[in-house]
């Protein structure tokens, strides 16, 4: 299985762009619109270097089986639950549809916001995973999510004391915590679409 | 004739005092014998036990990832590779799940999880790192290659 060698590329059919480990990393910290706003001439580059390698037509032809039974399997809405491993606030989630994520900290959207995940790392079924670089194609995976409930933690107490020196200190610590209902995860395009520049405009 | 004496020994830091040493009480319900009872005792206990608390908020974060480490080097050492072999291919192909969710993974997604341990062993053949062994027979959970589920 030499072509994994290659990468994966051309069965990928994704642009070499993510070749280092801190512009990898980069990839979970900034939205993946950025992400994917690939400079055309870098894009063209990358599909010119690959047309050289040699990938054999026999292993290119069972990467073409898999992708057609995992898009059949889509296609006739075969595939059963979905469950998939998010990032969200700087934390991962393996998540499921009826899921309810509690995350820490200090959040803006309020109840009753309906969000979608987009940073989806891993997505996967009872036949098929789809495993992202790191992450998913955006748009292949729709993640809708709502949230149900903003609260405080327990109040935690900090305590200090040093023995025999008369310092003693106390303090009390209440930090907001989200909950959020994971509604639906569907797969909306086919499993080999070419990755898309995104053009829609984003609020954020 | 009642010598007031005797009433001047009995010492109260305060009407508040009752309340003062209620907070510390309470805290202390759980103890044993007169740590739970005497206020002077009960207060070092109490205090040993609020800091023993702050610490390990910490403690805990470092347990969970240890935790986490362990199983995940459970379940890639059933299939013949070892923890930093496995999470050194990950982060050369790209992958970047965390510690959290592969051992998510490797616990309830065994499927997903043999497909990672794979895609490592290529990549460790490929750019010949060490840490591979062979798939071992002992150290498999024993009846999972043949998990029929029902149909």
């Amino acid at each position: 299985m030499e072509f994994l060698a290659k990468g994966l590329l051309s069965v990928a059919r994704q642009p070499r762009l993510i070749n280092n480990l801190s512009q990898t990393f980069r990839a979970l910290s900034i939205t993946p619109r950025l992400l994917q706003q690939q400079k055309q001439s870098l894009v063209k580059n990358a599909a010119l270097a690959n047309k050289n390698d040699k990938v054999s037509e026999v292993e290119q032809k069972e990467c073409q089986d898999v992708f057609n039974k995992v898009n059949t399997q889509l296609a006739e809405r075969k595939e059963g639950r979905l469950f998939a491993i998010v990032h969200l606030c700087g934390k991962q989630f393996k998540v499921t549809a009826g899921d309810i994520i509690l995350v820490e900290g200090y959040w803006p959207p309020t109840i009753g916001d309906e969000i979608r995940l987009e940073k989806v790392l891993l997505a996967g079924a009872k036949d098929f995973t789809l495993i992202g670089r790191p992450l998913l194609p955006q748009g292949l995976v729709n993640i809708k999510a709502t949230i149900i409930e903003k609260t405080l933690t327990h109040t935690k107490t900090h305590f200090k004391k040093k023995r025999r020196k008369q310092f003693m200190r106390i303090n009390f610590q209440r930090s907001p915590n989200t909950m959020i209902r994971i509604n639906t995860i569907e797969v909306e395009r086919k499993v080999d679409d070419p990755a898309q520049v995104i053009s829609e405009p984003r609020i954020f | 004739m009642v010598s007031p004496t005797l009433a001047l020994f009995v010492r109260s830091k305060g009407p508040d005092e009752f309340w003062r040493k209620r907070r510390i009480f309470k805290l202390a319900a759980h103890f044993r014998g007169r740590k739970r009872n005497c206020y002077s005792i009960a207060v070092r206990y109490v205090h040993r036990a609020l800091v023993y608390a702050t610490k390990g908020r910490k403690l805990k974060k470092m347990d969970m990832a240890e935790l986490w480490s362990r199983r995940v080097q459970a379940g890639c050492e059933q299939y013949g590779i070892t923890l930093d072999t496995f999470k050194d291919t990950l982060t050369r192909n790209n992958i970047l799940l965390n510690k959290k969710s592969l051992s998510d993974l490797a616990i309830w997604e065994p499927k997903s999880f043999e497909t990672l341990v794979k895609l490592s062993r290529e990549r460790a053949v490929v750019d010949s790192l060490p840490g591979l062994t062979e798939r071992s027979v002992m150290n498999q959970v024993y009846g999972l290659a043949n998990l029929k589920l029902d149909k």
